[in-house]
């Protein structure tokens, strides 16, 4: 019996972008079910209320929301979203939450596709190693900085990962002023700064521009195609081999499977919340990690009672975040020439400067050898109303307005420039860390949503503090001033993986190293929930090459 | 309404004086507010703001974010007309709305029960001290944190939302807007919104 499409993809950002490519271009048809809006370059501006302050790139909360488990007085305990405000949403329309990232690109490194081996367990933590090394993900990283288009500059240093070309294919976005104050703060303290690689085309490739260098990207959509994004990188090009179909609007809610456990149809409401079926040889989901588990949970059938790929009882077990900190500090215009103030201020290029030498710890005093992660730089957020917030509070909560409301305002605004730098360590997969169905909680179709138990692990705030102590002192070497800094458990929504991860033993794992679940024939999942550990950097680029990796193989298998 | 409407004489006189002196901008310097003033267009005194709750929400907008020499009030950054846009959209957040209009009405009979008057009818020190009396209490608070909230936005959202006329608020704070810039048929309440098809019968 023939079906509708060869393969049917559940989510259109960087999981589900390359392996909509991959098929289309190999001449498989393709539909790619979204459940936002199909938004493009010709929509995205920089408003500052679209931008952050409104809810247009995300469901409003009241239809579409998480209850999110924390921790208080020793019992967890659940708050609706709508509720409490806390938005886990990061990017519903075509292309995802890809169209809103800042797009620092980091690899991982050798070690940490093998964590367990390397640093041995951690009491409280479910660390375990990859089921594939660095070597079998590497060409798919090359991949990614050709066909996303990855702008940097390689510098070696003490912890650099192993590549198979020498440089990037294109050269670095342009860079901010401020990069030298923090290049020679660092020389300063013997560290090394590095030039951070953006995906993002510094000028026009194929159909896509250049960057317009307006300052405004990270949380952003960008108008010119240059950053490199699922639908501007990827999916524009399925879709002009005329065999990728991309259906915005479509929620899917429930993916059917027969009674030797293969999914033969996925269900969808409609813009109109009506039932629509596709089929396919091969389904495909990536809708992020949190509702990739939702949807596998949701899906029982004779085969998976529990729900898809959940007969161990593995999925939605072990998400991750990502651990660490921020800080931020002032650096004064007053007592800088003109030239230098004017250089500071300046809005557009990027400030493209990461550390990598506290990846690794190796300091008795910390207790050995130990995981440790990255530090980036960038300026602080460039919306003006999100900035301007704060300064509406004073002493004892009381609030601030007339006069001394506008000179606070202005100072804010004229004095100084706001360099922020962003921790990025390991957020260690434990038993208080994963996605389940809140049975109570629906949204507007009507179905369950997802329960988030949003625990940490202790170990992660001191990782996250052996970097912060030091970077503090980077800030300091730079000169700048009224520095503030929070290392939290806190996970930051828009840096999540796990939930279904890969492996070699079914009882442990939910899917095995090519990404398929265990036993089921013809589903795999393609987003971040694969990953086991999540290693010190974001995880856009893992995502993407894990993606063309496992396209390699889907279409291996068709 | 007395007071409103001197305030009103007040500012179409100012707006006059402004004109003349940027004619004169050659051999007279202007500060540069008075640049922005006279480059911010005419007032917006269309007849909804003369009619509560606008009228209340204007005062106390004013009284929040005073006009000064060298910086945008209310009145300049087109305050009102943006909390007015805002509320009144379809996209609105309809608890806000009904939570400012309540508030006018609190807020007003306050200041009958303590000064025999409107708000809009009371001297600067009387609307600062009503005001901070209303703050003591969490309702009074929120209300008052929720304006300035529109006060920020008026300020500094992109000229399309009502606010913000001719980018004042932006070069007095000097802050440099990104682009492109969203034009009138791409506002945020027009992306986005889930397409939905007709049946048919």
């Amino acid at each position: 019996m023939g079906t509708d499409y060869d393969v049917c993809i559940i989510g259109s950002g960087a999981g589900g972008g390359p392996v909509a490519l991959t098929l289309a271009e190999a001449g498989y048809s393709v539909v790619v079910l979204e459940k936002g809006p199909w938004l493009t370059g010709q929509d995205f501006f920089k408003d500052e209320l679209a931008c952050c302050r409104r809810s247009v790139y995300t469901p409003q909360l009241e239809d579409e929301q998480h209850v999110i488990e924390d921790l208080y007085d020793g019992e967890w305990v659940g708050e609706a979203t709508s509720e409490s405000g806390w938005d886990f949403w990061n990017g519903n329309c075509v292309g995802g939450s890809s169209n809103f990232m800042s797009g620092f690109f980091y690899r991982l490194k050798p070690e940490d596709f093998r964590l367990l081996s390397e640093f041995g367990p951690i009491e409280g933590a479910n660390v375990a190693d990859w089921p594939i090394g660095y070597q079998d993900l590497e060409p798919w990283y090359a991949l990614v900085e050709k066909e996303v288009g990855v702008s940097g500059r390689f510098v070696d240093h003490p912890f650099a990962e192993p590549r198979s070309t020498a440089d990037f294919p294109l050269p670095p976005t342009q860079e901010h002023p401020v990069v030298s104050r923090i290049d020679s703060a660092c020389n300063k303290l013997g560290l090394h700064p590095l030039p951070t690689p953006r995906a993002i085309l510094p000028a026009a490739k194929g159909e896509r521009g250049g960057c317009s260098y307006s300052g405004y990207c990270g949380s952003y959509g960008c108008s010119t195609g240059a950053k490199g994004g699922s639908r501007a990188a990827l999916l524009n090009r399925a879709v002009t081999t005329g065999r990728c179909e991309i259906r915005p609007h479509a929620k899917v809610h429930k993916l059917i499977s027969d009674t030797k456990g293969k999914v033969v149809a996925a269900h969808y409401f409609d813009a109109d919340s009506r039932t629509r079926v596709v089929d396919a040889k091969i389904f495909v989901v990536a809708c992020q990690a949190i509702e990739t588990s939702r949807l596998l949970l949701s899906s029982s059938g004779p085969k998976h009672a529990q729900g898809l790929g959940n007969n161990s009882g593995q999925v939605g077990k072990n998400l991750l975040f990502s651990a660490g900190g921020s800080g931020t500090g002032d650096l004064e215009y007053a007592g800088l020439s003109e030239s230098d103030a004017a250089a500071l201020k300046t809005r557009g290029p990027f400030v493209n400067r990461g550390l990598q030498d506290w990846y690794y710890i190796d300091d008795k005093a910390f207790g050995g050898r130990a995981k440790g992660g990255t530090v980036d730089f960038l300026l602080r957020h460039p919306n003006p109303i999100g900035k301007a917030m704060s300064e509406k509070w004073g002493e004892d909560d009381r609030l601030v307005w007339g006069r001394p409301l506008q000179q606070r305002l202005k100072s804010l605004f004229a004095d100084s420039q706001y360099l922020r730098y962003e921790i990025f360590c390991d957020w260690l997969p434990t038993d208080d860390c994963f996605v389940s169905l809140a049975s109570g909680v629906r949204d507007k179709w009507n179905t369950p949503v997802a329960k988030v138990r949003i625990g940490y692990h202790e170990h992660d705030l001191k990782v996250g503090h052996y970097i912060n102590e030091r970077t503090l002192k980077v800030m300091e070497a730079m000169g700048a001033k009224n520095i503030r800094s929070g290392v939290s458990g806190s996970p930051p929504q828009n840096l999540v993986a796990g939930g279904c991860r890969f492996g070699d033993d079914p009882a442990t794992s939910v899917l095995n190293a090519d990404c398929r679940v265990h036993d089921v024939e013809n589903l795999y999942v393609t987003d971040g929930s694969f990953m086991p550990t999540g290693g010190s950097v974001p995880y856009t680029w893992t995502i993407y090459a894990n993606a063309f990796r496992v396209a390699d193989r889907i279409r291996s298998s068709l | 309404m007395t007071t409103r409407r001197d305030a009103d004489i007040s500012r179409r006189e100012f707006l006059t004086r402004l004109a003349m002196l940027s004619a004169l901008a050659a051999s007279y310097p202007a500060t540069a507010l008075q640049k922005m003033r006279s480059g911010a267009g005419t007032a917006v005194s269309p007849e909804w703001a003369g009619k509560d709750p606008w009228l209340t929400l204007a005062a106390v907008q004013e009284q929040m974010f005073p006009a000064g020499d060298d910086v945008p009030g209310a009145d300049d950054i087109h305050a009102i007309v943006y909390l007015r846009n805002t509320l009144d959209n379809q996209a609105a957040d309809g608890e806000d709305r009904e939570f400012i209009f309540n508030g006018v009405e609190w807020l007003n009979d306050l200041t009958q029960e303590h000064k025999s008057k409107p708000f809009i009818e009371l001297d600067e020190t009387q609307r600062e001290t009503m005001l901070r009396q209303i703050e003591q209490s969490n309702a009074g608070q929120n209300w008052l944190s929720l304006l300035l909230t529109y006060l920020f936005e008026a300020l500094l959202a992109d000229p399309v939302y009502g606010g913000n006329p001719d980018g004042i608020g932006w070069q007095w704070l000097e802050h440099q807007p990104g682009f492109p810039r969203p034009p009138a048929d791409k506002t945020w309440y027009r992306l986005g919104r889930p397409v939905y098809y007709r049946r048919k019968a």
